[in-house]
């Protein structure tokens, strides 16, 4: 299998286990229902599960209308961001099952934006289809010109997971391409030229520079950790910091631009430091009051930091061609 | 290591991470949760099927709505227009409503019509009812009276048959008798005549008086108006009947010349007299086509005989019986009538009319004289003709018969007297004058009751008188001036009477 074939598959059949439990508050039979089982999917959202875990539940709702919302310990999970990133960012040691609480009741509005359901999550897509876009080629006029029943055919592939559906409609989207040598069929094939990067079939006609939509996650703890299991538990939003900033992908002659480099471009507070490989963690001690990035997760992996940025952007991105990164970093929380 | 091997290697590690993860994750978890949910999903299908089901039925439901509100806007409808409809129909009944309370007045007024009516009806009834019974009883008195009535004319029938049976014996005995009597008076009359000797016997005869030649006139009566066809005395007296143009027969004595009475009764112009030998009854012969009989001595008219068809002219009544009444009519026939019975007995029919009649001495015979100047004898019994003779060259005027039954005279419109012999019907005498002329068909003559004088009128007024056996004029009297229709001298010798067509009638002695 070829290399991003393969891991285009794997990030889209990605699914976490979720347990999900009915707020004891809610609970409004007896027994209390056992939690709901279900596996959502990394790039899918929290509100389309709820037809799947609406039926274990709604013998056992008191009466009155269903305001659904989730939180992880206590913590209102924002839905418009996919599960994969919520699950890689609240969960520092991945929980398998990941618990969550599901209220049908008393929607936190200070907290969170109203949710209306798949409806809510199906616009938010596109319109950050549409940002990516902008991002991409300047303008979002190849989403614009998309006829309504091919948003509606690409959002039910994005629901349903078709990856195949998917790549069928990909064409009609117009989106830009990022040049990516290592993303060809063969892995160990020579890049066409060192230069790497660099679109040159750029829509909106900018030939050297390419934009990469990212959205960036840091999550700073004020303790210095050894395990990932002794990071605390996550209280608010507030201990997270969320950034919508693009990634100026600079096609330099004979530098292939890493993955690194687009973090510290992106973090450059924290580029002093040089996080190693993923998985384990070096206690590198701190340094000055600068943070330290701990972990660096995308699509629940983490990564080598050397490896080239536009292989990651081409096979790791989300289906609105948005790249999300949760970062874990040790320092002052903002 | 090359920054490109390091790249590689940094790939090949993501795919591994990648790979792990997916065991990890979806690899483990995916069928347990999966094997877990499906009940889940299966329920969840089958509230998919529910509430397909449900959707549906709400669909169907719909329809049914909508169909019945559709049903309903025309249920709507219709109600609008059956409320419409109700309302013309309200409408219609109070109009009904009144016009059957009109009928119902009108009704009532017609019953109470309708009673009044059947009351008066069975009232009527009852009242015909009655009517019909009274007219019942008064059909069972009628027929009642009817047959009483009938009953009675049979009885009466039966009395005056047996009347009849009892007359027709008595008038049988009475010819008997009187056909004796007859005998008996023809003897005595043959007596009288050989003998000259008056003698009285029984009744029928007659005295015998030496009658003067009259030469005075005694009285001028004017006895009626437009002329006076007709005189005739009294037996044996000096009463004198006339009958005239019109009016009465009179009655009147010639010695005062006064009227003694008048025979009411009589219609038409008198042509001729007749009186009974016992003087009770006249009979006049009139123009009106009948004879009027009446009884002297009461003045009223005893019977009238119908049965002519023309004018009657002349009569004559049988000397003996009293009830053989003679007479002739210009319908060409003689009647013989018997005054006791009240109608004629015998018709006889001939070809010239008869102007003058005369009965015989006996009653058996008549002699008739005619227009053809001939005079004729009849079988007064059987009707036949006996004989006739020529005695005129023109009609015959008048037939009188001498008092001894022997002579008879006739008179012609050819100014001749003859005399006969009734016996041979010879002619005895003809007397003539030149100043004599008849005046009409019925100008009378007489002779003087002792046979002696013929006494004629003339149509100048004068009455001429001559002597039988002389056979000449002895007396002309003038006096009269108008034409004499009539002469007759009483029975006694005097006065002689004539009549004239201005009525007068002269006496003379």
């Amino acid at each position: 299998m070829a290399a991003n074939e393969e891991a285009m598959k794997y990030v889209w059949e990605g699914a976490i286990p979720l347990q999900i439990h009915l707020h004891k508050s809610e609970v409004a039979s007896h027994p209390a229902p056992p939690p709901a089982l279900v596996l959502a999917p990394r790039i899918g959202y929290l509100p389309l599960l709820v037809p799947l875990i609406k039926p274990y539940f709604k013998d056992s709702l008191p009466p009155g209308e269903d305001s659904i919302w989730f939180d992880y310990k206590g913590v209102p999970l924002k839905w418009y961001i996919p599960t994969g990133v919520l699950f890689d960012l609240l969960c520092a040691e991945p929980e398998r099952p990941w618990n969550l609480t599901i209220h049908f009741r008393g929607y936190p509005s200070n907290v969170l934006i109203p949710c209306e359901g798949e409806d809510s999550a199906k616009w938010n897509f596109v319109n950050s289809l549409k940002e990516a876009a902008y991002i991409i080629n300047g303008n979002c006029k190849n989403v614009m010109n998309m006829s309504q029943s091919d948003q509606e055919d690409l959002w039910t592939s994005v629901m349903n997971g078709d990856l195949d559906a998917y790549t069928r409609l990909l064409p009609k989207l117009k989106m830009g391409n990022i040049e990516d040598e290592f993303s060809r069929k063969e892995s160990l094939s020579s890049p066409v030229s060192r230069q790497g990067g660099g679109t040159e079939i750029d829509v909106a006609g900018q030939v050297k520079t390419a934009r990469i939509p990212v959205r960036l996650y840091v999550r700073s703890v004020s303790q210095n950790f050894e395990n990932l299991e002794d990071v605390p538990e996550i209280d608010t939003w507030d201990e997270i910091s969320y950034m919508n900033r693009p990634v100026e992908f600079l096609k330099e002659k004979g530098k292939c631009f890493t993955l690194r480099d687009a973090i510290e471009s992106l973090l450059p507070e924290y580029s002093g430091d040089r996080a190693q490989t993923s998985g384990e963690e070096e206690a590198d001690g701190s340094q000055e009051t600068r943070g330290e990035i701990k972990l660096v997760r995308i699509q629940g992996i983490e990564l080598k930091l050397e490896i080239p940025f536009s292989w990651v952007v081409n096979n790791l991105m989300n289906p609105e061609f948005y790249l999300h990164i949760s970062v874990l970093v040790i320092g002052p929380q903002r | 290591m090359s920054q490109e091997e390091k790249a590689m290697e940094a790939i090949k590690d993501a795919l591994r991470a990648l790979r792990k993860r997916h065991l990890l994750e979806e690899g483990a978890h995916g069928p347990a949760i999966s094997a877990l949910s499906k009940p889940m999903i299966s329920q969840g299908s089958e509230w998919k099927e529910k509430t397909e089901k449900l959707e549906i039925e709400l669909q169907q439901c719909y329809k049914a709505q909508s169909r019945l509100s559709d049903q309903l806007v025309i249920e709507v409808a219709e109600s609008r227009t059956s409320k419409a409809s109700l309302q013309d129909k309200e409408l219609l009944i109070n109009d009904l409503e009144k016009d059957l309370s009109q009928t119902r007045e009108e009704c009532t007024r017609l019953q109470e019509e309708l009673e009044e009516k059947t009351k008066t009806l069975d009232l009527l009834i009852t009242e015909n009812k009655e009517v019909r019974s009274q007219l019942e009883e008064m059909t069972n008195r009628a027929q009642k009276a009817e047959s009483e009535n009938k009953m009675l004319i049979d009885r009466w029938m039966l009395q005056k048959m047996q009347d009849a049976e009892r007359l027709n014996e008595a008038n049988a005995l009475y010819e008997e008798m009187l056909a004796k009597l007859k005998a008996n008076g023809l003897e005595n009359l043959a007596r009288q005549q050989v003998d000259g000797i008056v003698r009285r016997n029984e009744d029928g005869t007659d005295h015998f008086v030496e009658s003067t030649i009259p030469s005075t006139c005694g009285h001028r009566i004017h006895a009626h108006e437009g002329g006076c066809g007709s005189i005739l005395f009294q037996y044996n007296s000096r009463t004198l009947f006339t009958g005239g143009q019109a009016g009465p027969v009179k009655m009147w004595d010639t010695n005062s010349g006064s009227l003694i009475k008048s025979l009411n009764g009589s219609l038409g112009n008198i042509l001729d007299l007749a009186i009974t030998h016992d003087n009770k009854s006249l009979i006049a012969a009139s123009s009106s086509n009948n004879l009027f009989v009446w009884d002297v001595n009461s003045g009223r008219v005893r019977h009238t005989l119908t049965g002519h068809t023309d004018k009657v002219c002349a009569v004559d009544v049988s000397k003996f019986s009293s009830r053989h009444v003679v007479s002739a009519a210009y319908d060409r026939t003689i009647k013989l009538w018997d005054l006791q019975k009240g109608y004629c007995t015998n018709t006889v029919l001939f070809t010239s009319n008869c102007n003058a009649i005369c009965l015989s001495i006996d009653g058996l015979t008549v002699f008739s004289g005619h227009m053809d100047g001939n005079l004729r004898l009849w079988d007064i019994q059987t009707g036949k003709l006996l004989s006739e003779v020529a005695g005129h060259s023109s009609a015959i005027t008048s037939v009188s018969l001498s008092r001894n039954g022997n002579m008879i005279l006739t008179s012609g419109r050819d100014n001749v007297h003859n005399v006969f012999d009734t016996r041979t019907l010879e002619i005895c005498g003809t007397l003539r004058a030149s100043g004599n002329r008849l005046a009409s068909n019925w100008s009378r003559s007489c002779i003087s009751p002792d046979d002696e004088y013929v006494a004629a009128g003339s149509a100048d007024g004068t009455v001429h008188v001559w002597s039988i056996s002389k056979g000449s004029i002895v007396s002309t009297l003038k006096e009269q001036t108008s034409p004499i229709l009539c002469c007759s001298w009483s029975g006694i010798g005097k006065p002689l009477a004539s009549a004239d067509k201005n009525g007068y009638v002269c006496t003379w002695t």
